[in-house]
């Protein structure tokens, strides 16, 4: 495609071209990930300085307390923290910003399959945002019913005042129209676009984790969206198809339905957000250990099969809901099938650092450090797996600790790994490498302070969205352990302040990159920046497997492109 | 190719081998494991274990304890050789290697079903059988205390037989909200239907947690091997108050249970009406629902 003139309005705010959406989405995604991280920080002050004043900013947002927290807008806190997070934050950040950015690039395609169609997914989920913003500044605050939002206490029988219920379930059901729009885009361009010798088994698996993220995504958003139809049906007309008991004016209510429409979803929805990260893992792992990525093709494999199992373990969110016993243990032995898969590929991780030569970057930093958190959060799983250990487990901070590490650390560093590693080809420029390295320690220690301890609170039988917690003589000798979590909390806040200069100082200051700075072999590293719309002159045609680092063959440099061929190879 | 900030990473682990060396570290982390044997990785402890069955699921955890430990250390200790070992350094290549013969596939598969025998078969062998035995397992003799309960925003509702044996009858005895009395080593049957949200009835010195949605009645049972009282938490959010949604269970002597029932017996028969307890500082934000109690349900 050649270069052609463009308005400011059809480059930089209503664009078709996959890389600048990709951009949108990061920006998006980093201001609602500072705006649930605020709130993560409210959650913490709570929990160490209950029945005080917020400071600097309390006063300006809740006057009628005078600044203090109160239960109502605890509540409302911790729900938008959560669901901000898992939607609005990491969603954007992983599948959106770099599903865009690297899919067509990676594959050597001129953009995605459908550019209006990507264009419309972006501007729907930056509605979305809106809807879900406004929502915070409701005369009776936003949603409070948890991310989870579980019936009846997200209808009117639950006793919330306010439309903030109203409004979570239309910004929610937006967003995943938005998401919807964006799978069905990466499934079609993956499938159909591919550059000519592109086979599945030699695309980056950066690509094979976007892809099956996505065809989990269009799977399953439907159905959350039916129960989220049915959610808004019951705020706005009455109707009770979750109410039952004292409380249902209606026949045939059933609070479990949605639990089950949620967790079919839900469950999915985590492997949504995982599954590009361990597609980034591999490859970064791969490219800094300047070595192949371990059993290339095995990992794939288990990628698939796992994306294949998450369909069907969700009943393991519900073990202590009265659910039959049955259906207990069939979702108890499937959730623990899920194990062989994930400890292969986890021990693939570690064979494609085995005999390499691995380079400390910045990016490889927040790399390992996801083998050493998705370790941690993928084995405590198993606690949660089982039925009688999750019955003592369930519903406490152990499951936060759980999942924080899983998704919040996880996802998080990987989303990191990808800023700084993706960086000079989105911007031109590389991230300052020293500023980098405090930003990673600081953030790999304390939050596997504040994780880890949250587990240790959960074992000790503190249980999850509390208020006060001291009300329970139980929980009135975690005191000490909750403030110190909450001052580790505070500091990994306060080391995210660093990529936010770090990454404002190299956009204006930063010094120009070289058009393959990691000496990587990936598709996207053949192109100049910036990009042109339309990226490659010419269609490339791909001749090695995406990690052919150090192949003897090789003679002046340990890496190739995927476009080059390699000599004497067979 | 040589990044100028690498050998800051390896001095640490540097530092961290030497001192592991002079044994300070590998001692401590030897007690660490040791202690992980038998007393949980975790260094809070949970609150103590009053439950016939609470050490079945202690069981579980520990047993996990020592196996994730284990698993993740080697994870570990091979993540710090390989940062030694294999950093990128002058005259140091790394060795090409695929990874996909068949050796490596087998090794890693068979590895991967390792680690799932290892943890994963056990727990999955402990939990049905704990669960068979135990938490599914309902007493069957006469000698059961049968208790009805209902949540609601934000407290515990708590109903006896009465005289009679027969739920949802005239001679029920209502307990004051918040209040449930057991008698000690007496399995306690328990059913469970919540007034208006879903809510979950959690006691971490018995290891239950047992949710009550509207709609159904869910069914289970303890029993108390120790006297004194425990606290009753709502683990699931329930709305404003879910945090304040405390109730006392006090484990008594037989007789002394015995007596407390009569004695709330008498007291209804002076009153003859159990809305009393309406204006007593319950937490409760709508006071006591009118009539409720079902006929006990055939147990599971």
């Amino acid at each position: 495609m050649a270069e052609h003139k463009q308005s400011f309005i059809t480059k930089y705010i209503f664009s078709t071209d996959h890389k600048m959406i990709g951009r949108q989405f990061l920006w998006f995604g980093l201001f609602w990930l500072f705006w649930g991280g605020l709130q993560a920080m409210l959650i913490r002050w709570q929990l160490a300085f209950s029945g005080q004043a917020v400071p600097i900013v309390g006063k300006l947002l809740w006057p009628a307390s005078d600044g203090i927290i109160t239960p109502d807008i605890y509540n409302q806190i911790f729900t938008m923290h959560g669901t901000i997070m898992i939607f609005w934050a990491i969603t954007p950040l992983l599948t959106g910003a770099f599903g865009n950015f690297c899919i067509p690039l990676q594959i050597g395609a001129p953009d995605m399959a459908f550019p209006k169609l990507n264009m419309l997914s972006f501007w729907t989920f930056f509605l979305s945002g809106v809807v879900l913003f406004i929502s915070h500044f409701l005369p009776d605050g936003p949603a409070s019913a948890g991310w989870t939002s579980y019936p009846p206490l997200s209808t009117p029988v639950g006793g919330i005042p306010g439309q903030g219920q109203t409004l979570w379930v239309l910004s929610l059901t937006l967003m995943g129209t938005a998401v919807l729009m964006g799978a069905i885009n990466y499934v079609t361009t993956v499938i159909r676009y591919r550059a000519p010798g592109m086979g599945y088994f030699k695309m980056p698996l950066t690509v094979w984790g976007m892809w099956l993220s996505a065809m989990l995504n269009a799977l399953f958003v439907p159905i959350i969206a039916a129960g989220l139809v049915f959610l808004l049906l019951e705020n706005v007309f009455g109707t009770q198809f979750f109410v039952a008991g004292n409380k249902a004016t209606i026949e045939g209510g059933d609070p479990l339905l949605y639990q089950h429409v949620f967790w079919i979803f839900g469950h999915p929805e985590v492997y949504i957000l995982i599954l590009p990260v361990w597609g980034i893992v591999s490859d970064l792992l791969s490219t800094f250990s300047r070595k192949p990525a371990f059993g290339y093709k095995v990992t794939a494999t288990c990628m698939c099969i796992i994306t294949g199992l998450s369909g069907i373990v969700w009943g393991h969110h519900m073990y202590t809901t009265g659910m039959s016993p049955l259906l207990g243990k069939a979702f108890m032995f499937l959730t623990l099938l899920i194990s062989i898969p994930s400890s292969i590929f986890f021990l693939n991780w570690l064979g494609t650092m085995w005999r390499g030569a691995l380079r400390f970057t910045v990016p490889m930093l927040f790399t390992m450090s996801v083998v050493f958190v998705f370790g941690l959060g993928g084995l405590t799983g198993l606690y949660l797996a089982t039925v009688t250990s999750d019955i003592y487990l369930h519903d406490s901070m152990f499951v936060v600790g759980h999942f924080h590490y899983t998704l919040a650390a996880s996802v998080l560093m990987a989303s990191f790994a990808a800023i700084y590693y993706w960086f000079p080809k989105m911007f031109g420029r590389k991230l300052n490498s020293l500023l980098g390295k405090i930003h990673f320690w600081l953030t790999f220690v304390s939050l596997n302070v504040v994780f880890f301890n949250m587990m240790a609170l959960g074992y000790a039988g503190q249980h999850r969205r509390l208020f006060d917690p001291y009300v329970f003589d139980f929980i009135k000798p975690l005191q000490p352990m909750n403030f110190k979590i909450t001052m580790w909390a505070f500091l990994l806040g306060v080391a995210q302040v660093l990529l936010v200069i770090n990454i404002i100082w190299t956009l204006l200051k930063g010094k120009k990159a070289s058009k393959n700075p990691w000496e990587a072999g990936t598709l996207e590293w053949t192109l100049d920046y910036p990009i042109p719309h339309g990226n490659f002159k010419e269609t490339p045609t791909v001749y090695t497997g995406p990690h052919e680092y150090s192949n003897p063959l090789l003679k002046d440099r340990d890496w190739i492109s995927q476009s080059e061929p390699l000599e004497g190879a067979s | 190719m040589f990044d100028k900030h690498a050998d800051s990473l390896f001095i640490l682990m540097r530092t961290i081998y030497t001192m592991s060396k002079k044994g300070r570290v590998m001692k401590k982390m030897f007690n660490k494991i040791k202690h992980s044997m038998w007393g949980g990785i975790w260094f809070l402890k949970p609150p103590d274990d009053v439950s016939l069955d609470g050490y079945r699921i202690d069981h579980v955890i520990h047993y996990t304890d020592t196996v994730i430990t284990i698993f993740f250390g080697i994870v570990v200790l091979a993540l710090l050789y390989f940062i030694i070992r294999y950093r990128d350094r002058p005259n140091h290549k790394a060795v090409y290697d695929r990874g996909d013969k068949k050796k490596y596939i087998v090794i890693t598969v068979i590895l991967g079903f390792l680690v799932f025998l290892s943890i994963d078969a056990v727990i999955e062998t402990m939990s049905f059988k704990d669960l068979k035995e135990a938490f599914w397992n309902f007493p069957k003799d006469e000698d059961v205390v049968r208790v009805e309960v209902m949540p609601q925003q934000y407290a515990w509702n708590i109903r006896y037989a009465g005289a009679d044996g027969k739920f949802a009858t005239d001679d029920d005895i209502v307990s004051p909200q918040n209040q449930m009395h057991i008698p000690v080593n007496t399995p306690v049957v328990v059913q469970m239907a919540p007034y208006d949200v879903i809510h979950s009835f959690y006691i971490p010195n018995f290891r239950i947690k047992q949710d009550a949605t509207p709609g159904m009645i869910t069914t289970f049972w303890f029993q108390a091997v120790k006297e004194g009282e425990y606290e009753i938490a709502c683990a699931e959010l329930c709305g404003n108050g879910h945090y304040r949604m405390r109730g006392i269970l006090t484990v008594e002597s037989k007789e002394k249970f015995q007596g407390w029932l009569n004695e709330l017996a008498l007291e209804a028969q002076d009153t003859g009406e159990w809305d009393d307890w309406l204006s007593d500082d319950s937490g409760s934000d709508v006071g006591i629902p009118q009539g409720w109690g079902w006929p006990w349900n055939k147990e599971m």
